[in-house]
């Protein structure tokens, strides 16, 4: 009897397809940082086969980079905290065998390119992870020129790294990990650093990579639109659970379970569902198959006419607030003028969107305006005050700033403090003070925030508390630069839409520095398209848009509902001319 | 500033030699002629404008230090009295401290050591800032620096522009939003200086955490790295790395030599007449 069974087994084994073993598995994986009661993961269990390219998307602070890093060893290894379950790489826990082992197989690319490159040059900065796995030089040289091959980027071999673009700067660290040929890339946020056209151009690669060489692919973002059409999986995770995992076909069937968790969906899924179609394009190529009927001409024109009527419905004061006439700047021991003679004019009430490549020279231009810099050449004139003659201090309480980086301006114990601090400086009274605190807690959606330590929070929190503080000084000139970084959808709009709402509302002014099209034709008055240190464009923002040669040049790209107007009226013209 | 082209061993070696010569040399002229030639080479290296000035800042600190510190306390005799800055009389603090007086001796003995720690302090800074760090590094290793130790002192020079760049941000920033450092209130001042270096910190422990977890991504353990770690780079001792350091060996022992000849013939263990004008000149100018 035993011998029938195991010829059984035997022939079920011959019969059956040969199934691979998944590259990834994770079990029941619950993780706890050192110092927190309340675990960031919650008993994970997922399967991963070799060649997949997996969205994971969620909330600010859901645990998606938490999963990543126990994904490639550094969780527990080098974090600390409790774990419990297994994450087995190739049937191997990561948690038995050091990192140096488990990042031959699990590469991890990071979010900020300037926080993982150390080297001064490119040769070394790939070289480095070689080194330190012991491969001789002759190989080393091999695959520095293999892995830069692989990221379009041969010639840059003795490059200096600072002499590389944001989007450059991405693709090294990216050959970095190439050098090491592993066969499961982690990719956190890696393009929220960079502008539109670079986004693609990594995305290229990572596609390449998984298609040419069956390497597996996990990428946790925010901005889903541009990645969604490579992948085949989506993962969706809320508060350290994965709520849902779906192949690419069915994961956007319903966009409800994103709307809810306030994270972004694919555009033109968002489309066909506004428009009532059950089928869910991720391309455009998809899309005009899909739509090419008056119904979503008429939805796409619907959304050109809304953009163009939000340009023009602000007709701004005519106060003048900001002039700049000729700046020119060029950073010391450098050859090039980061800006070139620029000369624009601002006024009272206006929402103003800077754009342009990275390197293009829109912080430079911001620094400027808050007196952190100081012209080459040519004059600032703000509130009919030349700018060379005044110091940050002489602002204050009238320009206010945040950057990229919000970590540089919270300096108090407590969110409330962080947001008091402004209004106290300025000594006004305590009365004052408490209301603009509450109404600011309130707008920026921080009153649970408001006794945690600033520097303890979340990256898209902490971007909200630097606004929210510097905003409680209600300044006549409000200045972002990449609002967007680090933020989910949902807070974005959120923040956007107060801010700008209630600057108006008191005739103040908004500039922000961005790549998000989208950002700019639902917020921005106007824009200024800078290449090159140079202004190439100031106008309304569906002017701007409307070239898409200009948007090109500037690396940028439509919001995906023009470039879907485009391409329909386009087909359409076509068939009428049929 | 450009690198040079000496072997990062050459530069370290120079540095202990230069350092060990200054310990030997105790006349001002030849301290002099060191510090001026250190400060000659930094000149050579075509330095940036902001590293000339934050050489100045250390050197002026230094100087200014030292012979303030060694002309005030200078215990020895015979000890020649300048000036005084707080008598004896003065109530409370010349009482207790018996009066602070300037003296010549003690100006002359800061002005010889503030030369010493200037000279290693240029040559130090020249071997920073004409060393690419990756270079530094490996010959730290090839030193049998630990590896962890070498790589955080080269990270650390690497990161230490951006974090003052930094640092300068959070001041402006906090006086953009209506802070005013100095004011009559030091504890208003002081709380200030310390809420600025929260951010700071803040910062750069998130960046070292996150150039941590990309180290540790590529492969990096204290460990592997002593065992088996290869180098694409390979550095090779040249020819002008052999002169310079077979020169400032002679010169080295050279002066050594006319040292203990000196020795000999101030404790009467030794004199020879023909060598007067070397005891002269060691004296003179050694």
């Amino acid at each position: 009897m035993g011998l029938i069974v195991q010829f059984q087994s035997r022939f079920q084994a011959l019969i059956s397809p040969a199934k691979t073993p998944p590259c990834i598995e994770i079990e029941k994986l619950h993780f706890t940082y050192p110092g927190r009661n309340v675990p960031t993961l919650r008993g994970l269990d997922v399967k991963v086969q070799r060649g997949e390219f997996i969205l994971l998307t969620g909330p600010t602070g859901c645990g998606k980079s938490t999963l990543m890093r126990t994904l490639n060893g550094l969780i527990p290894h080098a974090s600390g905290g409790r774990r419990s379950g297994s994450v087995r790489i190739h049937g191997v826990d990561v948690a038995t065998q050091p990192v140096a082992v488990t990042c031959q197989q699990v590469g991890l690319l990071f979010q900020n390119p300037d926080e993982q490159l150390f080297c001064m040059a490119v040769e070394d900065e790939i070289a480095f992870g070689l080194e330190n796995l012991g491969v001789p030089p002759t190989e080393i040289n091999r695959r520095i020129d293999a892995a830069l091959v692989q990221v379009g980027l041969t010639g840059f071999r003795h490059r200096s790294i600072a002499s590389l673009s944001g989007g450059q700067k991405q693709r090294i660290a990216l050959a970095c990990l190439c050098a090491m040929t592993p066969q499961i890339l982690l990719l956190d946020e890696p393009t929220s650093h960079l502008d539109p056209q670079a986004t693609l151009d990594l995305l290229e690669i990572i596609r390449h990579l998984n298609q040419a060489f069956d390497i597996t692919v996990i990428i946790a973002a925010h901005r889903v639109t541009e990645i969604a059409p490579l992948c085949n999986r989506v993962w969706l995770m809320n508060d350290g659970e994965l709520i849902s995992d779906l192949p690419i076909e069915h994961a956007f069937r319903s966009l409800e379970p994103y709307r809810q968790l306030g994270v972004q969906v694919p555009e033109l899924a968002q489309i066909a569902e506004d428009s009532g179609y059950a089928e869910r394009p991720l391309t455009l190529e998809h899309a005009v198959r899909l739509f090419s009927n008056d119904r979503i001409i008429e939805f796409t024109n619907g959304a050109l006419k809304r953009y163009a009527s939000r340009s023009t419905q602000h007709e701004p004061a005519n106060n003048l607030l900001i002039d700049v006439r000729n700046l020119t700047h060029r950073y010391p021991r450098t050859s090039v003028d980061v800006l070139k003679g620029i000369s624009f004019q601002i006024r009272r009430g206006e929402v103003v969107a800077i754009m342009g490549a990275n390197g293009s020279g829109k912080t430079t231009l911001l620094l400027h305006l808050t007196a952190l810099l100081r012209p080459s050449a040519g004059q600032i004139v703000i509130h009919g005050r030349d700018m060379k003659r005044l110091k940050p201090h002489h602002l204050a309480g009238q320009v206010g700033t945040v950057f990229q980086n919000p970590d540089l301006l919270l300096q108090a114990a407590t969110v409330s403090d962080e947001v008091a601090f402004g209004p106290k400086n300025l000594k006004l009274p305590r009365q004052e003070i408490q209301h603009r605190l509450e109404q600011i807690l309130s707008i920026f959606d921080l009153n649970g925030l408001k006794s945690e330590a600033p520097y303890a929070l979340s990256r898209g929190q902490r971007q909200r508390t630097a606004v929210a503080a510097t905003f409680s000084l209600y300044p006549d000139l409000l200045l972002l630069d990449e609002p967007t970084t680090g933020q989910d959808h949902d807070h974005l709009q959120r923040l956007m839409r107060m801010l700008c709402h209630a600057m108006k509302e008191h005739h103040k002014t908004v500039i922000f520095c961005t790549h998000d099209a989208r950002l700019t034709l639902e917020y921005a008055d106007r824009v200024l398209l800078l290449h090159g240190g140079e202004l190439i464009f100031d106008g309304t923002p569906d002017a701007a848009f409307a070239d898409p040669e200009r948007i090109k040049r500037v690396s940028l790209l439509p919001p995906l509902t023009m470039q879907l107007a485009w391409a329909l009226s386009e087909e359409s013209g076509k068939g009428n001319n049929e | 500033m450009s690198t040079i082209p000496l072997h990062p061993h050459t530069k370290i070696i120079f540095l202990a030699i230069i350092g060990s010569l200054v310990i030997l040399l105790d006349s001002p002229i030849s301290l002099s002629v060191c510090f001026l030639a250190s400060m000659l080479l930094i000149l050579i290296s075509r330095p940036l404008w902001g590293q000339i000035r934050l050489l100045i800042l250390f050197v002026g600190l230094g100087t200014w230090g030292l012979i303030y510190s060694q002309a005030i306390f200078y215990n020895e005799y015979p000890r020649t009295l300048i000036f005084t800055l707080v008598s004896p009389s003065t109530p409370v603090i010349g009482q207790v401290t018996g009066g602070v007086h300037f003296y010549r001796e003690g100006l002359l003995h800061g002005a010889i050591q503030s030369l010493r720690f200037n000279t290693t302090l240029t040559i130090g800074c020249f071997i920073i800032w004409t060393t690419q760090p990756r270079d530094l590094l490996l010959a730290l290793i090839r030193l049998r620096v630990p590896y962890s130790l070498a790589f955080m002192v080269t990270t650390a020079l690497r990161y230490l522009p951006l974090i003052g760049s930094e640092a300068m941000t959070v001041i402006r920033l906090q006086r953009l939003r209506g802070f005013r450092y100095l004011r009559l209130n030091p504890i208003h001042t002081i709380s200030g200086i310390l809420n600025s270096l929260r951010p700071i910190l803040t910062n750069n422990i998130r960046r070292a955490t996150h150039l941590g977890e990309a180290v540790e991504s590529r492969a990096f353990s204290p460990e592997a790295a002593t065992a088996y770690r290869t180098s694409v780079r390979d550095l090779k001792i040249q020819m002008q790395d052999a002169i310079l350091i077979s020169a400032l060996l002679v010169c080295s022992l050279s002066v050594v030599g006319l040292k203990i000849l000196y020795f000999l013939y101030a404790n009467g263990l030794y004199y020879a007449s023909w060598l007067r004008g070397v005891y002269t000149f060691v004296r003179e100018v050694l």
